[in-house]
Parts: C-alpha cells; sequence; structure tokens
C-alpha cells in the first residue's frame, strides 16, 4: 500500500528527481539538487548554532571559565571575512593547525609506519606456515608492499649492473599500485550499486508499498 | 555492411534500473559467503558482559554511510538483546543525525517495544568540533570534552553517563563511517580498545591493512556484503540481503555491456578500414 507519510513521499520524489539526470539535464533534477545543497547549508547552520549551545554552556555556567579562550579564538576566526582586520584570523588559524599537525604526527608514526611494518614482518613470518591459500596471499602483500615502497623511495635508477633489477622492482611496485587502484574503484561500484539500491528501495517499498 | 544502432545510455540506464526493481519488489535470496572476520566481530559482541558500554562514533557523509547501516542496525538489535548499553559520539554534522537514523531503524528503544530506554541503556550525544583532537579529549574525559547529550539535557543527569568517564570504560569502539583510520589511531593504537567498523565498500581496501597490523584489536566488515552476513548472523534480513541481490543481477549487466561494447568497437574498427578502402 502506498505510504501516507508525507515525509517518504518528499524523500521518493527528490530521490527520482535525482535519477532523472541519467535521462538529461531537467527542472525536477535542478530542484532536487538545490533542495539537497540549502538543506546541508541549512542544516550546518542550525549545527553550529545548537553546538555552540552545547560548548560553551559550562562557560555560561561558570563550571569551566577556561571556555573564554577557545570563545575568543572563534570570533577571531569570524574575521576572516573582514579583509582590513582579516589577519587576526590567522592567530586562531595557525593555532588550529599547528595542533591538528602535531597529534597527527604523534599517532600516525606508531599505527601507520610502526605497526604497519609490525605487520609486514609478521606476513612475511607467515609465507612459509598456514594453508596454501594463506601462504601465496602473504607471498603477494609482503612483494606488493616492498614493491610499492620502493616505487616511492627509489624514484632515480642507479646506473651500472643494478639497474636492471631496479626496474624490475619498479614494475612490480607499479603493478601493485594498479591493482590497488583496481581493487579501489571497483569496491566503489559496489558501494554505488549498493546505494542505488537503497534509494529504489525507499521508492518501491517504503513509498510504494511493494517488497 | 548494416550500420550498428547507437545505443543510448537512456537504455542502458533502463536496463538497469528494471534489473535494480526485480530484488526490490521480490527478493531473490542470492547466496553470499560468510566472512570468518564478521563471525569474529558477531562472538565478541556476544562475548561481552551485560551493561557493557560501546561506543559508536566517527565522522563521514550521511549518503555513504548508507552503506555501513545494514551491519550497524543488525549489531544495534544484537546488543540491545545482550543488555550492552551505548553511547554515540559524532565527530561529523551528519554523523549525529545518522546514530539516531540507525537507533530508530534497528526498533531497540521502547517507543518501538524495544528494551532500551534513553539515558539508561543509551545515551545520544551531540556534534563534536574538532576531529581529532576532540576525539583525543573524549578518551580521555568524557565530562570534559561533552557537558549536554543532543537534547540539551546536561549528560550528569543521564544515569549511563554516570559510569561513563573515560576510554577505561570502553568495551569496543563501532565506527560505521569513511573516518576509521583516527579511531584506530587513537582509541586502538593509543588507548588499547577495541574497533570494529562496518566498513563501506570503498574503504575497505584502504584500511584492511590495519587489521593486520592490529590483530584481535582492529575488525572490519567488507561494504553491503558484510552487513549482509552480519544480518544472518543476528537473524535478520534486511537493506544488505536487498543489495546482496542486485549485486548478483548487475554483476549479469556489467559483462554483458562489455562484451557488447567489444564487439560494436571491433565492428566499427572494420566499417572504418572498409571506408577508408573505398
Amino acid at each position: 500500500m502506498i505510504s501516507t507519510d508525507p515525509w517518504i513521499w518528499l524523500s521518493a520524489l527528490l530521490s527520482i528527481s535525482c535519477f532523472s539526470l541519467l535521462y538529461g539535464d531537467n527542472k525536477a533534477f535542478r530542484w532536487a539538487e538545490t533542495t539537497y545543497t540549502a538543506s546541508v547549508i541549512g542544516h550546518s547552520v542550525v549545527t553550529g548554532l545548537v553546538t555552540l549551545r552545547d560548548r560553551f554552556y559550562p562557560l555560561y555556567t561558570g563550571a569551566q571559565p577556561q571556555y573564554i579562550v577557545p570563545l575568543i579564538l572563534g570570533i577571531l576566526s569570524i574575521f576572516i571575512v573582514w579583509r582590513k582586520y582579516a589577519w587576526l584570523a590567522t592567530i586562531s588559524m595557525a593555532l588550529m593547525i599547528g595542533v591538528g599537525t602535531g597529534i597527527s604526527m604523534r599517532a600516525l608514526i606508531a599505527t601507520d609506519i610502526i605497526a604497519n611494518t609490525r605487520a609486514v614482518i609478521g606476513e612475511t613470518a607467515g609465507i612459509l606456515k598456514g594453508s596454501p591459500a594463506d601462504q601465496l596471499g602473504n607471498l603477494i602483500r609482503v612483494v606488493f608492499t616492498i614493491a610499492a615502497l620502493w616505487y616511492f623511495v627509489f624514484t632515480l635508477i642507479p646506473k651500472g649492473p643494478t639497474a636492471k633489477p631496479f626496474s624490475w622492482i619498479q614494475t612490480i611496485g607499479k603493478y601493485a599500485l594498479i591493482a590497488y587502484i583496481g581493487v579501489a574503484v571497483g569496491n566503489t561500484m559496489q558501494q554505488f550499486t549498493g546505494c542505488a539500491t537503497s534509494a529504489i528501495y525507499r521508492i518501491v517499498g517504503l513509498w510504494l508499498g511493494f517488497g | 555492411m548494416a550500420k550498428i544502432p547507437e545505443l543510448k545510455s537512456q537504455y542502458i540506464w533502463l536496463v538497469a534500473l528494471i534489473l535494480f526493481l526485480i530484488p526490490a519488489v521480490n527478493p531473490l535470496g542470492a547466496p553470499f559467503a560468510m566472512s570468518d572476520v564478521t563471525v569474529k566481530i558477531y562472538d565478541l559482541m556476544q562475548s561481552l558482559p551485560e551493561k557493557s558500554i560501546v561506543v559508536m562514533g566517527g565522522a563521514s557523509v550521511f549518503a555513504f554511510d548508507i552503506e555501513s547501516s545494514p551491519g550497524m542496525i543488525a549489531c544495534l538489535k544484537q546488543m540491545a538483546a545482550r543488555h550492552l548499553r551505548l553511547v554515540t559520539f559524532p565527530l561529523g554534522t551528519e554523523a549525529a543525525q545518522y546514530h539516531k537514523f540507525c537507533i530508530d531503524a534497528a526498533r531497540v528503544d521502547q517507543k518501538y517495544g524495544g528494551p532500551w530506554k534513553y539515558g539508561v541503556d543509551y545515551v545520544l550525544l551531540p556534534y563534536t568540533p574538532g576531529g581529532s583532537a576532540a576525539l583525543i579529549s573524549f578518551l580521555k574525559s568524557v565530562e570534559a570534552t561533552v557537558t549536554l547529550d543532543i537534547n540539551g539535557v546536561p549528560i550528569n543527569q543521564l544515569p549511563l553517563m554516570r559510569d561513563f568517564h573515560s576510554y577505561k570504560d570502553i568495551a569496543v569502539w563501532m565506527c560505521p563511517h569513511w573516518g576509521f583510520i583516527d579511531i584506530i589511531r587513537y582509541a586502538t593504537g593509543e588507548c588499547g580498545v577495541i574497533s570494529v567498523s562496518f566498513a563501506q565498500s570503498a574503504a575497505y581496501a584502504t584500511f584492511s591493512p590495519y587489521m593486520m597490523a592490529y590483530p584481535g584489536k582492529v575488525y572490519m566488515t567488507n561494504g553491503y556484503v558484510g552487513g549482509a552476513q552480519y544480518e544472518r548472523l543476528v537473524g535478520i534480513k534486511g537493506l544488505g540481503h536487498k543489495v546482496v541481490d542486485s549485486y548478483s543481477l548487475i554483476s549479469v549487466l556489467i559483462p554483458a555491456l562489455i562484451i557488447l561494447g567489444n564487439i560494436t568497437m571491433i565492428v566499427r574498427m572494420k566499417e572504418e578500414e572498409v571506408e577508408a578502402k573505398e
């Protein structure tokens, strides 16, 4: 049975309007596009206002007076739109970027470099044990990891007798990257197929009442 | 030689639409294999003691997070049945909406006949700006980072939040978002919290090395198929199953289009050769 919920009707009409782009550009798609853009911006503004309330509630109650510092920094960042005093915004921007970079670097070394290196060492040990499928999987991962790293680290190939082996490893590295991109693109296709199914199910199942 | 008629893109979309409509109207029940990792996640959630606190948090875009929802919704049903507790911590503006959507869709609240009561069994926290810095602060001290829930109620008035002070109280961090790397870096890497992601398929290839880097600490399912696997373990048939049906049909269409495209290209090349000779 067709839904009587006005929100589901709106959702279905927006979905159909978005899908209509596949036939060609049209007014229905433009309506859906502008409605979506406006609602995202509207939602961000409302969320921003609610966030201000939540963040500075302890300052308002006096529980955490030190929150005056982020409040001042936040106000300074608004000066970015006023050319004469835009330099004031750089204070809060610099602090934000500095803190962000600092904490990212701290975790990045431990997680992305040390932990991943440890994982590759573990996989190297796994080449000689486990089922043949696991052994092959570990071998491919280790070879591809080393070759891909090699490709980026040794951007200049030395001349002489080592030139050929260097270029072979680089070529394997290129194939590793192509394989990675292929997997990533294939997975992205799956994601879009799934999202389309979700939207079509909303139209057919929730709106029209089939399925 | 007879000319090949031009295949308009609209015809291809029409065929694709019909293939999408079939499982939406009449589920096919296409088979799919179960993943060991998905079973491990299910077993992990089953093994948690009652009243354990699970955090659902991270940042991303709602439209793409839909792919994480089948697994997340099934997991929420499992958590409610196991009497676990949930706190949401959105690090993106749309994540706050998404968390509420998952809880509503799982029908675990008492208003839908479920066992969970707001404030006692689950709490929705508001969007917290600051990205990684906010996450670190939250892990260190919940009270110093968040003071009100999403409805504007001070968190010290909510019974659940009286038991939740820092990362030490978190049993598992669930991240049904793209921004899983931050959770791995800070919640797992620095605090040792087990993290689980119902990852989107586009993110899976990028994030899966972290499962090798943190064995027994980081778990991921892969896209809608992972969601369908979790639905099967929990005993429901949701969006994950419908998408697996679509995958099966679209997987037939894509090779057919590739073959058709190649035949067209070869025939056109021959036509051009003939025209060039003339």
